[in-house]
């Protein structure tokens, strides 16, 4: 693991130096750094979703997991911004929808919450085992 | 894209910022705790954006996802009371074995982005094609030549068009999609206030069937003596 962290902190460190495939360093952005970061949060997302007990946080770890899928998004926008791609902002357009869907999404499992709030008293996902064999 | 001076110490300082607190949003115990983390994730997060040229989405972001989701968010943490819970010493993870689990999913998914990192040039080769044009606009003007931005209101950048980029498409090439969204967004608010209506209010509103309204009178009388609205004939 704490191999993985190291050449995790070395991609993110690393120059272009051997990026001679990549012409003209204005036009072609290297966004390398900022794929990594969304990654890196992404992971983060769903360990938070798979670990956490608290039903509120595993709804707080998803909306981390579309952020960082709107970071990416983003990040490959202005990758294309220079080249001669057909639609270069088609990443800023499907971010805008992937909010509207996260703040869809959050309000009808908030709203599911509290509607198993009021019938089990508890938020937990331990004790809520209604569907169990 | 080649961030130089201030541009490389904003985006370390966010980035840093960003992992950090999505990993304390993770990990906090107290449910309030998380969703303030989680909103200064969110706000690096913006910052990033902008730092990529997308001011509009670092706008969007701010004001929706972290003005409404997250007062949402907040709003409902304070409905459901989970604090007094969290206080003691109540475990906040699932059993050992899940999280070592989950941890060994975690470790596959940041070596599969270290691979590919590691072949990240002839990965990302195939997307753009070599240009030839001699002509190589600088980081703030329009790409592909044309007349140059004006400049900012505090004279120090010049403006940029994203924003105007991003509507013209928008609405014209995503205007389908843009209108599925608000139908979407809708039902959505439809759906939420129904699911979090209590019997009262369905009693009120006459929306139980009369049998299922018997067995709760049963259990709660005082669900009889509930005003209804105006009978339509």
């Amino acid at each position: 693991m704490f191999g993985f962290l190291t050449n995790a902190s070395l991609l993110l460190l690393q120059t272009n130096e051997g990026g001679s495939a990549i012409v003209n360093k204005m036009q072609h952005p290297d966004i390398t750094k900022f794929l990594a970061i969304s990654a890196l949060l992404f992971i983060i997302g769903v360990a938070g979703v798979l670990t956490r007990r608290n039903i509120i946080v595993i709804f707080m770890s998803i909306e981390l997991i579309l952020n960082a899928a709107n970071l990416n998004f983003v990040a490959f926008s202005r990758y294309l911004q220079g080249t001669s791609a057909a639609n270069p902002v088609a990443g800023q357009i499907f971010t805008v929808f992937v909010i509207v869907v996260a703040a869809a999404e959050a309000a009808i499992g908030l709203g599911i919450v509290i509607a198993l709030y009021r019938n089990k008293e508890t938020i937990l996902l331990d004790e809520i085992d209604l569907m169990k064999w | 894209m080649i961030l130089s001076g201030w541009q490389a110490v904003f985006f370390w300082l966010f980035a840093i910022s960003a992992i950090f607190a999505g990993l304390l949003t993770v990990m906090a115990r107290n449910a309030v705790h998380s969703a303030l983390f989680l909103i200064s994730s969110l706000m690096s997060v913006a910052a990033l954006f902008i730092l990529l040229g997308a001011e509009f989405i670092a706008g969007v972001q701010i004001l929706v996802y972290v003005g409404g989701v997250m007062v949402l968010f907040l709003f409902v943490i304070m409905l459901v009371n989970v604090g007094a819970e969290e206080r003691g010493s109540a475990p906040i993870f699932n059993s050992n074995r899940q999280v070592a689990a989950s941890l060994v999913f975690c470790a596959l998914l940041v070596f599969g982005l270290v691979i590919a990192a590691g072949k990240s040039d002839s990965a990302l080769s195939f997307i753009y094609k070599v240009k030839e044009d001699t002509a190589k606009p600088a980081d703030d003007q329009p790409p592909g030549g044309g007349p140059s931005l004006p400049v900012a209101g505090t004279g120090v950048a010049r403006r940029s068009l994203e924003t105007e980029r991003v509507g013209t498409r928008l609405y014209s090439y995503a205007s389908l999609p843009f209108e599925i969204a608000s139908v979407l967004l809708l039902v959505a608010i439809i759906g939420s206030v129904m699911l979090a209506r209590t019997l009262k209010q369905e009693a009120a509103a006459d929306d139980l069937a009369p049998e299922v309204l018997e067995q709760e009178v049963q259990r709660e009388p005082e669900l009889a003596t509930v005003p209804h609205q105006g009978e339509t004939t």
